[in-house]
């Protein structure tokens, strides 16, 4: 078995140069995202640099501007946070637990994998997944569930995934989780003693979902970023929600059978057994 | 509450679905408790009941088939497509040697609704078409096998109960995601089964009513209790979502959803089944009416706020911040043991095994790529 490998994002370093968008198409064949109604590209977002908006079916890496700017005439203090977003490759994945046609897949090397020829669309991994990232395809000859694949491929001829492989700055780095882990740990150190205070880790250790084989490097809390700082697994409100529904069911029938158990007229019943 | 989510697109088929489901399981053991228990002179309601039950049910497994972007891979939610294809590649079901194949073809993930619910659909269809066969005829071979015999009885206790499942698990289904609204509440389910029980007996009543059945007092009985139920569960999901109430009446769903549940479906019929109602004509029939009207609003609103929230994200992060953040789940009980999974997927370490991966691949799978594996 090969170790679990993954992604280490530093986001202190992303440019927003979109390498990693351009990489992600190029190799998987994506085509460019369409436009609203019939138009062939999509409108200017209006939303800083921008115009992928969020991750979707043809958009598997998505690069997040964030502008902070105080709210004084000056703007006397700003900030720009970038962030390279992609399916974080949950530990325990909410999407894998519910598929309900064991089209999502758990790989060699601990990624989550979506074999389409088995989905066929039923769209619980997408309510499922906390971070938006899985969407239907729209193209009529696949119709199936779409996210990044971790370039499954590559990583079985021993290549490094195409975002990571394009990346200039290094932000997104590729390799074993243990290794990532060791110098995504310094790297905050690092940053502490330089004086950014808040810089953190988001999914290297096992708080969200068991942990994530894509982890970050913020800067600033999760939610600035549209990350969910508490996302769960879905089958842990299973057991609790059935226990109330029995209770409810039992509720039901029993007072059901009381309504119906009317003693004031009994008659034989046809068909004779009683 | 989160926020961060994409819209699973859960429309018109699902919440037709959901609705017509409900009133299909509601039905069908109101039926089989009358069977099973009820007064002797109640037998033509229930045969009403599984009338309902069978058409409605197979309406519904046509709806989630529809509702899929692909339906010809329906029968995927059941086996291992995957393992299906290499066992027919080996020449199943001629060959002998693939049956064994055949054999690890089935897929069942308990701790997944959709799975569980897919097989429990299964299950119910059986149950409702021989009842609906039994109860064609008030008398005769088919009544006597399907509703009276001993198999009969064997066959309403496994019904009521498959039936009692499938008018709640829908609501377990919206739970197990993380979507906002759906997994911010435990009460779901149980507010689902309630309300099947409500619109089960009301389109029971309205049939009955249109073919002059003697449906007093049982009926009415049953249909006040169920409205009744369906009022204190709505108030405990209500107040299960606490501070989060603001953000989902800040939406016009949100609003469909509260506001037309509880005076269509469960204040309007309590108030026309109480005393007081005696005021109007035909209060049983119209009070059955708003069930189902009431009942239809709660899926469609249910199904339709977490959508617009997304839409408004934005909106109600800044202006709700202190309710999303502060928001805890009621009640916290009962609590689970410590170190307690549901599923292999929950608390499975980095690198520990396949989790909840059923194992649908054949032996020769290889992942798509365009440089590797094209021709």
């Amino acid at each position: 078995m090969p170790e679990a490998v993954g992604f280490y994002t530093d986001t202190t370093v992303c440019i927003g140069c979109k390498a990693c968008q351009v990489a992600c198409h190029e190799w998987n064949d994506l085509p460019a995202q369409k436009g609203p109604g019939r138009r062939e590209l999509p409108l200017l977002s209006g939303n800083s640099y921008d115009n992928t908006v969020s991750l979707s079916d043809v958009n598997w890496r998505h690069v997040k501007f964030i502008e902070q700017f105080s709210t004084d005439l000056n703007r006397s203090e700003a900030a720009w946070l970038m962030m390279s977003d992609v399916c974080k490759h949950c530990v325990n994945a909410p999407c894998l637990e519910v598929c309900p046609t064991g089209a999502i897949l758990r790989t060699e090397f601990d990624t989550v994998y979506i074999n389409e020829p088995a989905c066929n669309g039923c769209r619980d991994c997408i309510a499922a997944c906390p971070f938006g990232v899985i969407h239907m395809s729209t193209d009529p000859n696949k119709l199936v569930a779409q996210k990044c694949t971790f370039c499954y491929d590559r990583l079985q001829h021993n290549r490094p995934p195409a975002c990571a492989q394009a990346c200039p700055t290094q932000s997104i780095r590729f390799g074993p989780i243990r290794e990532l882990k060791v110098a995504a740990k310094a790297r905050v150190e690092q940053l502490k003693k330089q004086g950014v205070a808040k810089a953190q880790l988001y999914g290297a250790d096992e708080s969200v979902l068991g942990g994530l084989n894509a982890f970050y490097l913020l800067v600033d809390k999760p939610e600035t970023y549209g990350l969910p700082s508490n996302p769960k697994v879905p089958s842990r409100s299973v057991p609790i929600s059935s226990f109330w529904g029995l209770v409810t069911a039992a509720v039901t029938a029993l007072g059901m059978l009381f309504a119906f158990r009317d003693r004031t007229r009994p008659s034989p019943r046809p068909g004779g057994t009683p | 509450m989160n926020l961060f989510v994409a819209d699973a697109h859960w429309g018109w088929w699902i919440i037709l679905y959901f609705f017509l489901g409900g009133i299909a399981a509601g039905a069908y053991f109101t039926a089989t408790l009358i069977d099973l228990f009820g007064n002797a002179r109640y037998q033509e309601l229930a045969r009403v009941g599984y009338w309902i039950a069978f058409p409605l049910i197979v309406v519904c497994g046509m709806l989630l088939t529809v509702d899929l972007e692909r339906p010809e891979r329906f029968w995927h939610m059941l086996f291992k497509s995957e393992i299906v294809h290499q066992a027919r590649a080996e020449g199943w079901p001629t060959a002998g040697g693939a049956w064994k194949t055949m054999a690890h073809a089935f897929l069942f993930k308990y701790w997944s609704p959709m799975s569980l619910g897919a097989w429990a659909l299964m299950l119910f269809g059986a149950c409702s078409v021989l009842s609906c066969l039994g109860s064609i005829w008030p008398e005769g071979r088919l009544s006597r096998w399907f509703r009276h015999s001993v198999f009969a009885r064997f066959l309403q206790l496994i019904g009521c109960s498959v039936g009692l499942f499938i008018a709640s698990y829908t609501g377990a289904l919206l739970t197990a995601t993380n979507q906002p609204l759906w997994s911010d509440s435990n009460w779901i389910a149980s507010l689902f089964m309630a309300s099947a029980a409500s619109t089960g007996v009301a389109a029971i009543a309205v049939i009955a009513h249109s073919r002059h059945v003697d449906v007093e007092p049982g009926l009415r009985r049953a249909d006040l209790w169920a409205v009744f139920l369906e009022l204190l569960l709505f108030s405990v999901f209500l107040v299960s979502l606490g501070p989060l109430l603001k953000p989902l009446l800040f939406t016009l769903h949100g609003k469909i959803f509260v506001i037309g549940t509880a005076v269509l479906g469960i204040l309007l019929p309590l108030f026309l089944l109480s005393p007081l109602g005696k005021v109007a004509s035909g209060r049983a029939v119209t009070a059955a009416l708003l069930s189902l009207l009431g009942g239809l609003v709660l899926r469609y609103g249910i199904l339709t706020t977490p959508p617009e929230m997304l839409e408004h994200a934005n909106t109600l992060r800044s202006r709700f911040a202190q309710e999303i953040e502060s928001a805890k789940p009621f009640p916290d009980w009962p609590q689970l043991p410590a170190g307690f999974k549901f599923s292999p997927e929950d608390g499975r370490p980095r690198g520990g095994g396949p989790g909840a991966d059923p194992g649908n691949r054949s032996a020769d799978f290889v992942p798509r790529s365009k440089v590797y594996h094209e021709p």
